[in-house]
């Protein structure tokens, strides 16, 4: 436990100081500056726009910790060899990636924490400018949204750690992290629309398959999006959360596992 | 009991696109005695650190078996008994010495006080104590070098591994250095070190092992085996102008 512990927190302090993390936040500082004025331009249901440009901007600037910062408190442990420094401690190969995931899930916690409260802002100050009897805004939505998020965040991270665990480096890592992203957004999308049968539209059963495939194997990662939730504060069965956070739980186990596999298995000349 | 055994350790690189295989390693057989101070010579790409790197189970052997203190060194448990210095140590830019012994001290399973303790006693020892607030970037090589030397010891292990433990020290550094390992001698610790400064392994080593091309070519015991004008410095020439030179 303390081999886990001990990385996970030398890994958060290398990412939290580390200066590609004061340019993100000076982007989303700009970001909700950016919100509060453009709201002032739309006269009805600006809080919805404004959760929605803030939901956003945390989800994006989380990305960019995830490509930038993560990807390379992983990749630098092999370029430069601080691996060694982990590794020859008492800590074993499974630790090894469980303490990295667990340093680069603190840093996206603490990130998106600070980042939600700082977005609150903008979303407030509009609530109170424009005060509008018919709307529907909740803050507690707002704030699962946030904490779905982190959740979305620290499953993209759980991947790259996977791929970390086998590629040599920082750029294949990127490459297969920003597409994981991508298909894992519009997976979701993409099978309904198979699902939905357009008239005159033939869809091979081939292709069908495919999509299936990709479908189950990448991370639903559409499912951690409530934006909409949150900016028409729509309820949100507790069915929903439950099941994927269960979903959650089970997709970062595998990777944790499969990344630990490989790991066990690596050499580091 | 051995505190390190090696029977007949063979380390084949493979190269990615070529066929060609750099043999490394060729049928190595050591045996490290408990507090014994044991010295790892051979020119330039020897096989001295590929041969501390299987200790470390940072890479594995192609063929042949090691063990510390009877056990695999792919138990983590192994490691607590071990403490590692490698060749050109590089560590987390962002953590100060303080930070990086506390995770050397924590991942052992110390206590925080305990840390602490010892923490300021080795950066003490080590001059970094002005230092040992400041990120890691910022230090020097050979600062670097020491606060390695630190991590290796915080947990106060009975074996020492150290891959060239002088490289990049000033002379004072290096003094420093040697008493710390005569130190660790008396208290009875295991040193297996690999070092090019022949003069220093023959002042503090019981025995040194000259490897060239990855063949064991002579195990010298330090005391006994020089004869009257004999250096390991003469020894260790004769030895690479037998052998036919360098590889490369
Ligand atoms: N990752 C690797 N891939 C291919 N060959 C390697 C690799 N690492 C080491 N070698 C080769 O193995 C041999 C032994 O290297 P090693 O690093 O063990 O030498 P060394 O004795 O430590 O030398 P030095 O005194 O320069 O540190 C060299 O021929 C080297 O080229
Ligand atoms: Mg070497």
């Amino acid at each position: 436990m303390n081999g886990i512990w001990s990385l996970g927190y030398i890994t958060f302090k290398e990412g939290i100081k580390s200066r590609a993390l004061f340019g993100i936040l000076i982007m989303v500082l700009f970001m909700f500056a950016v919100t509060e004025t453009l709201t002032d331009l739309f006269m009805r249901d600006i809080v919805k726009v404004a959760a929605d440009l803030s939901l956003s901007t945390i989800s994006f600037s989380g990305l960019l910790i995830v490509l930038f910062i993560g990807i390379n408190l992983l990749s630098k442990d092999i370029d430069k060899k601080t691996i060694y420094m982990v590794i020859s401690r008492p800590i074993s190969r499974e630790q090894y990636i469980l303490g990295k995931l667990l340093g680069i899930a603190m840093l996206l916690i603490v990130c998106t924490l600070f980042l939600g409260i700082l977005s609150s802002i903008p979303v407030y100050l509009s609530k109170l400018s424009y005060e509008n009897p018919q709307s529907i805004f909740k803050w507690h939505i707002y704030f699962i949204a946030i904490a779905f998020i982190a959740m979305k965040l620290i499953l993209l991270s759980s991947i790259t750690v996977f791929f970390s665990s086998f590629t040599s480096t920082s750029f294949i890592s990127l490459v297969l992290t920003i597409a994981t992203y991508i298909i894992g957004s519009t997976s979701e999308v993409v099978k309904g629309l198979l699902e939905a049968k357009i008239e005159g539209v033939e869809i091979s059963p081939a292709v069908a398959a495919v999509i299936k495939f990709v479908y189950y194997i990448f991370p639903n990662l559409s499912a951690f999006d409530l934006k909409i939730q949150a900016a028409h504060g729509l309820a949100l069965p507790s069915g929903y959360i439950l099941s994927t956070s269960l979903y959650w739980g089970f997709y970062i186990a595998i990777m944790a596992v499969a990344g630990a596999l490989i790991m066990r298995r690596r050499e580091f000349p | 009991m051995s505190a390190i055994e090696t029977k007949s350790l063979t380390k084949v690189f493979k190269k990615d696109f070529s066929k060609k295989k750099i043999i490394a390693l060729k049928s190595l057989s050591l045996k490290i005695e408990e507090g014994e101070v044991f010295g790892f010579l051979g020119p330039n790409g020897a096989g001295k650190s590929t041969t501390i790197k299987i200790l470390l189970n940072l890479i594995r052997p192609t063929s042949g078996t090691v063990t510390i203190m009877g056990k695999n060194p792919s138990d983590k448990n192994v490691r607590k008994l071990v403490g590692y210095l490698p060749e050109n140590p590089y560590f987390y830019d962002h953590l100060s010495a303080k930070e990086l012994l506390w995770f050397g001290g924590k991942s052992c399973n110390m206590a925080a006080p305990a840390i602490r303790e010892r923490t300021l006693q080795l950066l003490e020892e080590l001059e970094l104590i002005d230092a040992m607030k400041r990120p890691l970037r910022s230090y020097s090589k050979g600062m670097v070098q020491r606060a390695g030397l630190a991590l290796a010891l915080i947990h106060d292990p009975q074996i020492l591994i150290l891959d060239e433990p002088m490289s990049g020290l000033d002379p004072m550094g290096r003094i420093k250095v040697f008493n710390l390992i005569l130190k660790l001698k008396e208290e009875g610790k295991t040193i297996f070190f690999s070092s090019h400064i022949l003069h220093d392994i023959e002042r503090l080593c019981d025995r040194a092992a000259i490897l060239i091309n990855g063949d064991l070519i002579r195990l010298i015991d330090v005391k006994n085996d020089l004869h009257q004008g004999e250096t390991l410095e003469s020894i260790f020439m004769d030895e690479v102008k037998r052998s036919g030179g360098l590889r490369e």
